[in-house]
């Protein structure tokens, strides 16, 4: 979120004015339906990234319930990120994995793609979580304003920073205890002490 | 001597040990007139780390401190952007602001509220270490550290000893350093230091309660020859009182303001260079003073400092404000904006950064009988030829002065008449001993209002 990004209304209506070819059946195994590794590796090379056989990987069919919603919300994000203001400054390519990957995972496991679209929640919620795992806040809002309002929206950012926030309090006790060990309370030779 | 196996512990405290490192411990320990040592230490350095602070010290001989003019180094943004990610305390604070003095500071209470929170992620705790400071506000502090940061002090020691011509030489066999301490409780205990061939390392506290024979002392002392001693005021007035006759290289004095008086006795008995330096837990050594320069010169080549105003901003150059401290080699505890609760002025003589007036506390005012205020500065400065270890100066709210002392030699008389010349024939003044305290302690007060500006 330290970047300034697109304005966020834009990005709303990007959304709901998504094409059927982004809304259609993706291809699970051998069944028919857009080959989300293909329309992938398109973004990739439209924000001029070089996709490797791992990135082709996130649009592949895993099997299971849950595998032909998370198709279908990659291809939304995919359609959201060739929006013409991200090909000046692309997001990096780690950062486009992770959205894509476990972004994508995250958000399928608490809403339908399609809703994503309907809902004017959720889509305010798909916009902001894609730009904050980019790096980018919308227009015109301060990086706090923008951090709020993606929290109260998403669940799944709730949940981010429950888990966040665990892990910096495990981390924080384990350095009090190690700090605490004998071997910490000998320290160690300093030619000077003050 | 006894020859006996080092215990399994001290395989983690001296990894690597020689045969020869092992025999010099066993004889620190076994000497007939070694004092009763209390504790338990060691460099805890593995080999690779050895060869780390051999290349830190190499960096930090060979690199220029910048200028005091020459601004932000082109390494702050970076530094700036990895405390974001990786230290909790800041990383809460969101986006750092865009201009660098817009950044908040931080103090020593931050740093007590929770010491974990500025921890970087990528530190890993397995072989985390602490040094405890008590400061002048009696709060405990513990700074996280590792056995590589403590290891790295030596090549600011370095450093600052080749300002004054001296190349450390001892090495195996021989006893680089005995740090003194004089407290009636005080961590004591012997090492090696790989990175010096494993000279000899001795921290004893010359303290009577520690020592089999008060005498033992100074028999001790000379017979380690140690090429370094390294103290404060307190420890040195006590050693100044023992027979010692050895002959040191130099003399290191850490924790507290060393009077030019107690400095010209040291340097005369001892015939060393005796280096002050103003060095902090939460840094280590920032500055060593140098008589030629009129300051203390900074030895940091990746410590950026500023002076600030009590609202956290640049005062204009060459002005008195708290010095603030951003970088440093202690990758447990990176430092952005930190206040030291020090306070100089920062000047460049000569092409390097100095730190002129530097003094412990904020500064106090006090008021003289003709009723000017006079700032705790002068009185340093008044005191400058007295060989004095420890000194306190109180103003009461009508005004009475409360000065206490210890030094060596240091007559009563001489002491008022110096501090009348300052305050008026007339200035109500009590003199007297010092309360026994911790090593560090506040040198100013006054209960006078106005007293603080």
């Amino acid at each position: 979120m330290k970047t300034e990004g697109p304005a966020l209304e834009s990005m709303l209506r990007r959304v709901m004015e998504t094409p059927q070819d982004f809304l259609a059946e993706p291809r699970l195994g051998s069944s028919a339906g857009v080959g989300v590794a293909a329309v992938v590796g398109d973004l990739w090379r439209l924000l001029s990234h070089r996709p490797g056989p791992e990135v082709l990987a996130l649009g592949g069919a895993r099997g299971g319930s849950g595998d032909r919603n998370r198709l279908a919300v990659i291809l939304l994000l995919c359609w959201l990120l060739a929006d013409e203001s991200f090909r000046s400054r692309p997001p990096s390519p780690e950062d486009l994995r992770t959205l894509l990957g476990e972004g994508a995972e995250e958000l399928a496991a608490q809403v339908t793609a399609a809703k994503f679209i309907s809902d004017p929640h959720r889509r305010e919620e798909l916009v902001r979580f894609s730009l904050a795992r980019v790096g980018l806040r919308p227009r015109g809002e301060s990086v706090a304003q923008a951090q709020d309002r993606l929290t109260s929206l998403s669940s799944v950012e709730r949940a981010r920073v429950m888990k966040a926030s665990r892990a910096a309090e495990q981390r924080a006790r384990e350095i009090r205890e190690a700090l605490a060990r004998k071997a910490a309370e000998e320290s160690a030779d300093k030619w000077t002490r003050e | 001597m006894r020859d006996e196996p080092i215990q399994t512990a001290d395989h983690d405290r001296h990894p690597a040990l020689s045969e020869a490192g092992r025999r010099l411990l066993l004889h620190l320990r076994e000497h007939p007139h070694a004092p009763i040592y209390r504790n338990e230490s060691g460099h805890r350095l593995r080999p690779p780390e050895v060869e780390q602070v051999r290349a830190h010290e190499r960096e930090v001989m060979a690199a220029p401190v910048p200028a005091a003019e020459s601004g932000p180094p082109e390494w702050l943004e970076s530094w700036v952007q990895r405390c974001y990610e990786l230290v909790p305390h800041f990383r809460a604070r969101g986006v750092p602001p865009e201009r660098f003095e817009d950044l908040p500071t931080v103090d020593r209470g931050d740093l007590g509220r929770d010491i974990a929170r500025f921890v970087p992620d990528d530190v890993p705790l397995e072989r985390l270490i602490h040094f405890r400071t008590s400061g002048t506000t009696g709060h405990p502090l513990l700074i996280a550290s590792h056995p590589v940061v403590a290891a790295r002090y030596l090549g600011y020691h370095r450093r600052a000893l080749r300002r004054f011509g001296i190349e450390l030489r001892h090495g195996r066999g021989q006893v680089g350093v005995v740090l003194l301490g004089h407290q009636r409780v005080c961590f004591t205990y012997v090492s090696v230091t790989p990175t010096q061939d494993e000279a000899g390392l001795a921290k004893i506290n010359l303290h009577p309660d520690d020592w089999r024979h008060p005498d033992d002392r100074a028999r001790y002392i000379d017979a380690l020859a140690p090429e370094v001693l390294a103290g404060d005021p307190l420890s040195y007035a006590v050693l100044l009182e023992l027979p010692v006759t050895c002959r040191p290289r130099a003399l290191l004095c850490t924790s507290m303001t060393l009077l030019p008086g107690l400095r010209d006795r040291l340097a005369d008995r001892f015939g060393c260079p005796v280096l002050d330096l103003y060095s902090m837990n939460e840094a280590g050594p920032i500055a060593v003073a140098d008589p030629a320069v009129g300051g203390h010169v900074l030895l940091q080549p990746r410590m950026y400092v500023e002076i600030l105003d009590p609202a956290g901003r640049p005062v204009p150059d060459g002005q008195r404000g708290e010095i603030t401290l951003t970088g440093g080699f202690n990758f447990c505890l990176p430092l952005l904006r930190y206040r030291t609760g020090d306070y100089a002025s920062l000047h460049t003589v000569a092409g390097e950064p100095v730190l002129m007036g530097l003094e412990g506390r904020p500064p106090v005012r006090f008021r003289t009988r003709a009723g000017a205020w006079v700032n705790n500065i002068e009185v340093t400065h008044l005191l400058r030829p007295f060989a004095l270890a420890r000194f306190r100066l109180h103003q009461d709210a009508d005004g009475t002065l409360r000065f206490g002392w210890e030094g060596a030699g240091v007559e009563g008389a001489d002491l008022r008449r110096t501090l009348l010349t300052l305050f008026g024939a007339d200035q109500p003044l009590h003199l007297g001993p010092l309360p026994a305290e911790p090593a560090k302690h506040v040198q100013y007060t006054s209960d006078l209002p106005g007293a603080f500006p």
